[in-house]
């Protein structure tokens, strides 16, 4: 093996390439995001010459209330479908009834479908029982929406949990929730980190929900705060740019931080889908 | 196993609310969607009068807008497709060949991923822009301005450039399915054929790739799905323009419904694209879980 190993000591260069492909976008909006105002004529490469925090603060001034906004819509709606998904996949996985398959199907296949085919009803759903615009409006809506993803990744989470333990279980006389919360809830730990963590990533990204059901700072989510940064303020790209940062950097550290989970999550979600 | 009641009633009690959910957010509003999409609504407070299919008939014989938007998704699934599944397999299989810190380049190439579409799109926006943009700033640094583009703000690039960005989100996303899918390969399988003499070559094309198929299914489904949906990219990059050359379904159906308040043709699109993703997403899904359904029956 290692002299495969000194044969291929070129495939470094094109993965290296890669790397500033993947990097230099991230590079040049860190970069500009430290440079003070008279200094981004100089173009995004150059280093700042005297680098400031100030867009920082100035940014933050401004998303303070949207992130806000989006910490309480992710944190709920990723326990909530979470948890949603985790009883919906407890029961598919578990006890087999008639027909119980193709509900299965019927409910998954809501994450197949683009969001767009829904939107005009969501809009009207949400005016007509006084929601729209409320963070509660947004929270109902990636809830019910995360459901389809989570229930598939619960129930191929806990495929993997033997069925013996339940028919034990039920000699001994536990009924459904009691298998539940005494076998499958603790068993679910790891199986709700990488969820969970799918779940907030995804709900802390989104923007066509935010954008189509929340108006101004009462329930505008982080993502539509700062795409409105761009169009309001003309060209101060310093500040954009730290928006852009401070509004992805609690995803990207979840990313760095327990990457093997996300990856977890990512090949659970697609490659059993 | 045998359920008494009181079990039987616990199970539906579990599963209520999950279909209440989906019930209605799915269900429910695809029905509502493909009901206004009957009527001429367009008018905030005056619900439309039923005219049939009159807003497909419009959409498909009067509106040139929207076959171009329905030609344009398609080009652009077409070349995310064909650029991400290469560019993924090429890296998964550069990173198994055994290079040092596997682990690090993994990573590194998933960070993209990890960004919002508006966080990207401001990045590149800033990448793209013809005279202070970071593209053609390099280019002409290093003596090559005569490759600088006017990208977005080009009828020919603007859409080419939004598959650009996409590539960069997902591309780490592909390499970590081939590179999982890779390594899922039997050790014994590679060792008998070592045995027997293969070239690495023929390792890769004779034994390894043609057993990535499910790596390729899952990619090409999630690539699909994103790319019919591709709605923030266009919004926040181009609006669809210039001159309707980036324009999408997702982003027309949501200018005519929200910009001009044409509901009715608004949601004949979102009825249109429900189809679309039914045939392309959910048909293969259902026939492909159906299909491993009978495998493990059989």
């Amino acid at each position: 093996m290692s002299s495969i190993k000194r044969r291929f000591r070129w495939i470094y260069i094109p993965l290296f390439i890669l790397v500033l492909i993947y990097l230099f976008p991230i590079y040049a909006l860190v970069n500009t995001s430290f440079k003070p105002t008279e200094e981004i004529k100089y173009g995004p490469v150059r280093l700042p010459l005297s680098p400031t925090i100030e867009s920082y603060e100035e940014a933050y001034e401004r998303l303070k209330p949207s992130l806000r906004n989006s910490i309480v819509m992710t944190v709920l709606a990723t326990l909530i479908s979470s948890f949603v998904g985790s009883i919906t996949g407890y029961i598919f996985s578990k006890f087999h009834f008639k027909g119980s398959n193709i509900l299965f199907l019927v409910l998954i296949i809501g994450f197949y479908i683009a969001p767009q085919s829904i939107l005009i009803p969501l809009v009207l759903f949400m005016g007509r029982t006084g929601l729209y615009n409320t963070i509660f409006s947004l929270v109902l809506t990636h809830v019910a929406y995360g459901v389809p993803i989570t229930t598939m990744l619960f129930r191929n989470y806990y495929d993997n949990i033997p069925d013996e333990l339940i028919d034990s279980a039920v000699v001994d006389g536990c009924d459904v929730p009691k298998i539940y919360t005494n076998i499958f809830l603790p068993l679910s730990l790891p199986g709700f980190a990488v969820v969970m963590i799918f779940q907030f990533t995804n709900i802390w990204n989104e923007f066509l929900y935010g954008l189509t059901l929340s108006q101004g700072v009462n329930s505008q989510p982080v993502t539509v705060a700062v795409s409105n940064l761009k169009g309001t303020t003309v060209a101060a790209w310093n500040q954009i740019c730290a928006g852009a940062v401070i509004s992805t950097l609690p995803v990207v550290i979840i990313y760095m931080l327990l990457m093997n989970l996300i990856i977890k999550g990512l090949l659970m979600g697609s490659v059993k889908g | 196993m045998i359920l008494n009641t009181r079990n039987r009633l616990y199970i539906t009690l579990f599963l209520i609310p999950a279909c209440v959910l989906v019930g209605l957010f799915v269900y429910v509003f695809l029905s509502w969607s493909i009901k206004v999409s009957l009527t001429d609504w367009s008018t905030i407070g005056r619900m439309g009068v039923f005219t049939g299919l009159a807003n497909y008939r419009e959409l498909f014989q009067n509106d040139p807008v929207f076959i171009r938007a329905v030609k344009q998704t398609l080009i652009l699934a077409v070349l995310f497709i064909c650029l991400t599944i290469p560019l993924g397999v090429i890296t998964a299989i550069l990173l198994d060949l055994g290079v040092k810190g596997q682990r690090v380049f993994r990573t590194i190439y998933l960070i993209p991923l990890s960004f919002s579409f508006v966080a990207s799109a401001i990045m590149w926006s800033w990448m793209f822009m013809p005279n202070q943009g970071v593209i053609n700033t390099v280019l002409r640094s290093i003596g090559m301005g005569f490759l600088a583009q006017p990208w977005l703000t080009s009828t020919t690039q603007a859409l080419p450039s939004i598959v650009l960005v996409y590539v960069w989100q997902f591309s780490g996303f592909a390499t970590l399915v081939y590179y999982s899918g890779i390594a899922s390969v039997p050790e014994t399988l590679l060792d008998a054929a070592e045995v027997d003499g293969v070239t690495l070559t023929q390792k890769y094309t004779l034994i390894i790739l043609p057993l990535q198929r499910p790596a390729t299914l899952t990619v090409l489904l999630l690539l699909l799905m994103y790319s019919l949906r591709v709605f923030d990219f266009v919004w926040l990059l181009t609006g669809g323009g210039p001159a309707y050359s980036s324009e999408v379904l997702a982003n027309y159906m949501y200018r005519v419904t929200f910009n001009y308040n044409r509901f009715g043709i608004g949601a004949a699109i979102s009825t249109f694209m429900f189809v679309l993703s039914v045939v392309i997403i959910v048909l293969p899904v259902l026939i492909s879980s159906i299909r491993k359904g009978k495998e493990k029956t059989a």
